[in-house]
């Protein structure tokens, strides 16, 4: 029997019901990028939310059978329930300005009828420069790659 | 979320393959220091759905966690 998928209608009505209800957040990481098309491998989705545990976030999660965990002593706030396994919550994003800046910059994904804020490849890479990690090492010269290649199918579709 | 991408004759692959191959060389050419299976990877993610592009990540995401352990 096959595995069941990753990214299944669970995890996609989770973030389905935090854009009904306005909650502002982005995906971010190699999951964003991958998004966009770069060639990467992830085992998570990492979400920034702008107002980490505003009552809405809870509201939203408890739609889906899902619930916010707020950080305590060693554990970093975390989503848990239906659909939740696959989301990290992030924090802080090295190398970034504030998240209504990055906001700003982000691009859209539909999702349904809804659209998903996903930050740009270009400021993913920032990011990862700026943290410059061994995992970051080894992702850095793969998404200056897919920059390369996206901007030039962006560029191509802008002259059609 | 299904795959965009059609099935295709052994004579459509062969054109797709051309077409592919020719994008690339213009990447390469406009971006010299790029790596070529990068942008040949790059360019055939673009190929589809968003949604699929990262459902294949985690699946290998998974896949090479699990060969870790």
């Amino acid at each position: 029997m096959a595995a069941p998928l990753p990214f299944s209608e669970s995890e996609l009505c989770l973030l389905q019901v935090l854009l009904k209800h306005k909650v502002r957040f982005m995906v971010v990481g190699l999951s964003a990028a991958t998004l966009q098309g770069a060639p990467v491998v992830t085992q998570d989705v990492d979400l920034w939310f702008e107002k980490l545990g505003e009552l809405k976030i809870s509201q939203a999660l408890q739609e889906v059978g899902a619930t916010y965990v707020p950080p305590s002593h060693l554990n970093p706030p975390m989503l848990a329930g239906a659909g939740a396994e696959l989301f990290d919550i992030v924090i802080c994003m090295d190398g970034l300005g504030a998240f209504a800046d990055e906001f700003k910059n982000c691009v859209d994904i539909p999702l349904g009828r809804q659209k998903l804020k996903v930050l740009s490849l270009e400021r993913i890479l920032a990011s990862n420069i700026a943290a410059n990690r061994a995992k970051d090492k080894l992702t850095i010269p793969v998404l200056r790659d897919a920059l390369a290649a996206t901007q030039f199918v962006k560029r191509r579709t802008k002259k059609k | 979320m299904k795959n965009r991408v059609q099935p295709m004759d052994a004579a459509q692959a062969g054109r797709w393959a051309r077409r592919l191959s020719a994008r690339v060389s213009k990447v390469l050419a406009a971006y010299p220091e790029a790596d070529r299976d990068n942008v040949r990877h790059t360019l055939i993610l673009l190929e589809q759905p968003p949604l699929e592009r990262l459902q294949r990540s985690l699946i290998r995401g998974r896949a090479t966690a699990i060969f870790r352990k």
